[in-house]
């Protein structure tokens, strides 16, 4: 998608602005851009396909169209935790690619305005740094926005996890 | 108004549809050639007959004379192409009321038309 | 153009339409060819340059519109004049460089480019080679008539009057008609044709609009005038007048009686009396009608249909089958006494069941266009390489899906190019062979089982065995003692990457792209090739391919927690080990053995790294799987069942990865991964 369309397709979303699906994983809250969300299904039989990255679970069937689903866990390199009748599914639609995110928990959608997202301090030890965009303030609290495009198609981290 | 077109190129018969149809003409048919064309005259008794002229099976002018017999105050409309003067006069001569030139655009057309517009 | 009015309807349907034109007009014209010449089918050449001459030019294309309109010029005199004699295969040429010139514009159309091929060389040459046989009748050389202007405008100057009886009125009108309408001498024909209702008497300036097509030119300047006695009302002409199609302005007046004076250019039209040129070309349509009134019925039942619309449909019909599954197999159905809802079911399954074969049946499309597309390569390369070689099809009929039509055409055309280019023998060598001079091609497609068989077969040189072992051993392909090789897998040789034994490239070889690119593209679509040949007789490839992609019959086997469906067509059959088969080899791999037969073993919960409770090979169940003379064991947890599968694509964010060829929705809505036996074996 060319930065005009996607210019439109914000213009045309703008109600969607500002507008954030947050989820937890543990005690932290995440924070997806509620355009890529088109919607949260609870948890489904998942087929394991295999040779794939861990993080990639397998393939779901979502009413006739296959899609795959990612742990988000696993992919911010975090400890596997079992899925239980709050695990979700967040179906999430970027760049005409559908893919399931396994998350612990939805929280809420949120509005967070322009003013108090910032951008994520540079220094960071941790895995799931790389696919943070922005840090929301929320009262006390922060969300970690997400990098959608990253958390799917980042290349240099496939490439670390070969060499390790 | 209702309107049968008939033309052996779909090309042709969907954009006359589409020219038609955006100005309020009903497009009740289409057919793809003379003998076609004749039979879906008789079914659907339309006000407006759109000929081509050079078609498979039964040309333009074939067809005219057998629409003109069973209704000799049917409006055929030809449609010819530049070079097509010898069969453009033996159609009027056979009773069509007018011809449309191909390349033709949508304000052409309409404006053709709009002549037999009541 | 005026902008309020939107430009004619895509380029889509005039790509596609005109496309199925010239591949009919191609076949036409290699038909004819072979049939005494390009007379017989003058006709139908002549109507697809002009419906393909007007929808370019609705489309401004140009350079297609002119080149098609040449040609349809050079038709347009045969047709007029039949007896003329023409040199068919000069013609045959120039109308086939058209053909390409346009089909190379609508490839570019097709991609999105802009039309910028220059036709003007080969408009020129047909606009030379009409000039040619023009002057070959002396009868016609004088043509066209044309009438000079100023002459014209002088008749016209001159007023004209008419005598009228009582009664009537004598009427006068001055007709312009629209700049843009062209052909104004006939649009003023219109007038009178129509006017002739209405009128008793009706002369007109000027005067030779029926002959003489320059009075256009005059009418357009100096409108059209007529005089004419009436009865009518002059309420009942103005709405006469207003009637006229493209009419700008018109002026109407009753003339004084007393003025009127014989008028010399104005001469009368008989209205009811056909025009002896129209009534002789009248007669030639009318001859063609009775001929192919019959073929009319069959070619009017079909329609064209959006790919993407019949893909909608073939999934949906997917759907359906499993969502009737999901229904009338519903575990909570168990156990229930329900006759009357299992007879309903039975009628459900019935017809979801016929649903999915016309569907199918809808998809499948005969080889014929692509088989007669390869008549023109042939051609060309035996004129090019000035070879002898005629092209034989047989059961050209035959059907496959629409996805296996469209992978099949570039791998067909490379073996068609092959045996051309490097079967068939130059004529001098097949003379010395004692053959015939002109070398067989022949393209075959049958049906046989679930598969259809697509055979090219040539009687040129065939394949040599040692020059391909030798090659082998020089590519490193060969690792043991090749005597005990048979023909058959010597000559699969050259299906490998990298393997071609032709030292000499021609313009038809060494286009980068090898036999092993062939073989790889028919096994992209599921199919398999082999070669057999004969030294010195001919060689044979045997191309066999599915029927279809989308649905398979399929075995679900159980692997853990894991469904998996095993293509049927792949399963040779299934059994229990038993003790006294398994054997090992020094390195320790497992094989069982049967009918004296080696296969080696395929634990599949080892080669997807899935937990199982089976992973004794006396335990669960063997499943012997063979494609294209490899075989394997593959051991799996328990066979669920046998059912039709329609296979999906597994989404684009995975991977594509060996051993797996998509995937399929099972009854339940689960996911069941397609085994890709082939690729199993192979690693």
């Amino acid at each position: 998608m060319s930065e005009l369309d996607q210019n439109q397709l914000e213009a045309e979303e703008d109600t969607q602005k500002g507008k954030f699906l947050t989820f937890a994983l543990g005690s932290e809250v995440y924070g997806i851009e509620i355009k890529y969300v088109t919607e949260i299904i609870g948890m489904q039989t998942i087929t394991e396909v295999p040779d794939l990255p861990e993080y990639v679970k397998g393939i779901i069937n979502l009413r006739g169209k296959i899609i795959p689903v990612l742990d988000v866990r696993l992919r911010f390199k975090k400890t596997a935790r079992e899925y239980n009748d709050r695990t979700c599914i967040i179906v999430v639609d970027i760049k005409e690619v559908a893919v399931g995110l396994i998350v612990d928990t939805v929280a809420e959608v949120l509005n967070i305005p322009e003013q108090d997202i910032v951008l994520p301090p540079q220094v960071s030890n941790h895995d799931y740094q790389r696919y943070i965009s922005a840090i929301g303030k929320v009262g006390q609290d922060v969300k970690l926005i997400l990098d959608c495009n990253k958390l799917l198609n980042d290349e240099e981290a496939e490439r670390l996890e070969i060499v390790r | 108004m209702k309107v049968l077109t008939v033309d052996d190129a779909v090309f042709i018969r969907v954009t006359l549809r589409e020219m038609l149809e955006r100005h309020g003409y009903e497009v009740v048919g289409e057919a793809s050639n003379g003998i076609e064309g004749v039979k879906k005259y008789n079914e659907l008794k339309p006000d407006l007959v759109t000929m081509d002229i050079t078609m498979p099976e039964m040309d333009g002018i074939a067809a005219l004379r057998k629409i003109k017999q069973i209704n000799p105050q049917a409006k055929v409309i030809m449609i010819s192409a530049m070079g097509q003067e010898k069969s453009v006069k033996e159609s009027i001569l056979a009773g069509a009321c007018g011809f449309i030139l191909k390349p033709f655009n949508e304000e052409q057309v309409i404006r053709g038309l709009s002549k037999f517009k009541s | 153009m005026v902008s309020e009015y939107s430009q004619v309807s895509g380029p889509g349907l005039f790509v596609f339409e005109t496309n199925q034109l010239l591949d009919k007009l191609e076949l036409l014209i290699l038909g004819s060819e072979k049939n005494g010449g390009l007379q017989a089918s003058m006709d139908e050449v002549f109507r697809i340059m002009h419906t393909i001459k007007g929808s370019a030019a609705m489309m401004a294309f140009q350079n297609i519109s002119l080149v098609a309109h040449s040609v349809e010029d050079v038709f347009y005199f045969l047709r007029e004049n039949r007896q003329t004699t023409v040199d068919d295969s000069k013609l045959t040429d120039l109308v086939l460089s058209v053909v390409d010139f346009i089909k190379g514009e609508i490839a570019k159309l097709e991609t999105g480019k802009s039309l910028t091929g220059d036709a003007s060389g080969l408009t020129n040459a047909i606009q030379a080679f009409l000039a040619e046989i023009k002057t070959l009748d002396p009868v016609l050389a004088g043509l066209p008539l044309k009438s000079d202007y100023e002459v014209m405008r002088q008749s016209f100057i001159e007023a004209c009057r008419i005598e009228g009886e009582e009664g009537q009125t004598i009427c006068e009108a001055v007709v312009f008609f629209d700049d843009d309408c062209g052909m104004e001498n006939l649009r003023a024909l219109t007038v009178l044709s129509e006017l002739g209702t209405y009128a008793q008497k009706l002369e007109y300036a000027p005067g030779d609009i029926v002959e003489n097509d320059a009075t256009a030119d005059l009418i357009r300047y100096e409108g059209f005038r007529i005089w004419f006695t009436t009865t009518a009302s002059m309420t009942a002409l103005h709405d006469f007048f207003a009637q006229v199609m493209f009419l700008k302005e018109y002026s109407l007046m009753a003339i004084d009686h007393s003025d009127a004076s014989k008028p010399r250019i104005p001469r009368c039209i008989d209205l009811d009396g056909p025009l002896v040129t129209a009534s002789e070309s009248a007669g030639q349509p009318a001859d063609a009608t009775g001929d192919s009134e019959q073929s009319l019925a069959a070619k009017q039942s079909f329609i064209s249909v959006n790919v993407a619309k019949m893909d909608t449909l073939m999934d949906l019909v997917g759907e359906l089958v499993i969502a009737e599954a999901m229904v009338t197999q519903n575990p909570e159905l168990q156990d229930l006494n329900l006759d009357k809802f299992f007879k309903a079911a039975r009628q459900l399954r019935k017809i979801t069941g016929e649903l999915q074969d016309v569907v199918m049946s809808i998809r499948m499309v005969p080889l014929a266009a692509t088989f007669h597309k390869m008549t023109r390569i042939v051609r060309d390369m035996a004129r090019n390489l000035d070879k002898q070689v005629e092209l034989e099809i047989v059961g050209e009929q035959t059907e496959v899906d629409k996805n296996i039509i469209e992978n099949i055409a570039d791998p067909l055309m490379h073996l068609i190019r092959n045996a051309v280019d490097h079967g068939i023998e130059p004529v001098d060598v097949r003379a010395a062979k004692g053959k015939p001079l002109t070398g067989k091609v022949r393209l075959e497609a049958k049906n046989s089982g679930g598969d259809v068989w697509i055979i090219v077969q040539d009687d040129g040189g065939g394949l040599n065995r040692e020059k391909i072992l030798q090659k082998a051993r020089e590519r490193g392909l060969l690792d043991q003692d090749d005597s005990g090789l048979t023909d058959k897998q010597v000559y699969a040789f050259i299906l490998k990457p990298g393997f071609s034994t032709k030292e000499c490239v021609t313009e038809y070889s060494g286009r980068g792209v090898g036999m092993d690119v062939v073989a790889k593209n028919i096994a992209a679509i599921g199919g398999a090739i082999s070669v057999d040949s004969a030294e010195g007789v001919g060689t044979t490839m045997s191309i066999r391919i599915p029927l279809t992609l989308a649905i398979i019959d399929g075995m679900t086997v159980k692997v853990g927690d894991s469904v998996y469906t095993v293509p049927t067509i792949a399963i040779k059959e299934s059994f229990r080990l038993r003790e006294q088969n398994l054997i090992t080899d020094p390195d320790n791999r497992e094989m069982i053995m049967i009918r004296g037969q080696c296969y080696p073993v395929l634990r599949l919960h080892e080669r997807f790294k899935i937990k199982t409770a089976v992973a004794d090979l006396y335990e669960g169940i063997m499943l012997m799987v063979e494609l294209e003379g490899k075989s394997a064991c593959l051991l799996v947890d328990a066979l669920l069942g046998q059912q039709q599968v329609v296979v999906k694509a597994l989404p684009g964010y995975i991977k594509k990865m060996q051993g797996i060829a998509g995937c399929t929705l099972l009854g339940d809505g689960s996911v069941s991964l397609i085994l890709d036996v082939d690729g199993l074996i192979q690693t």
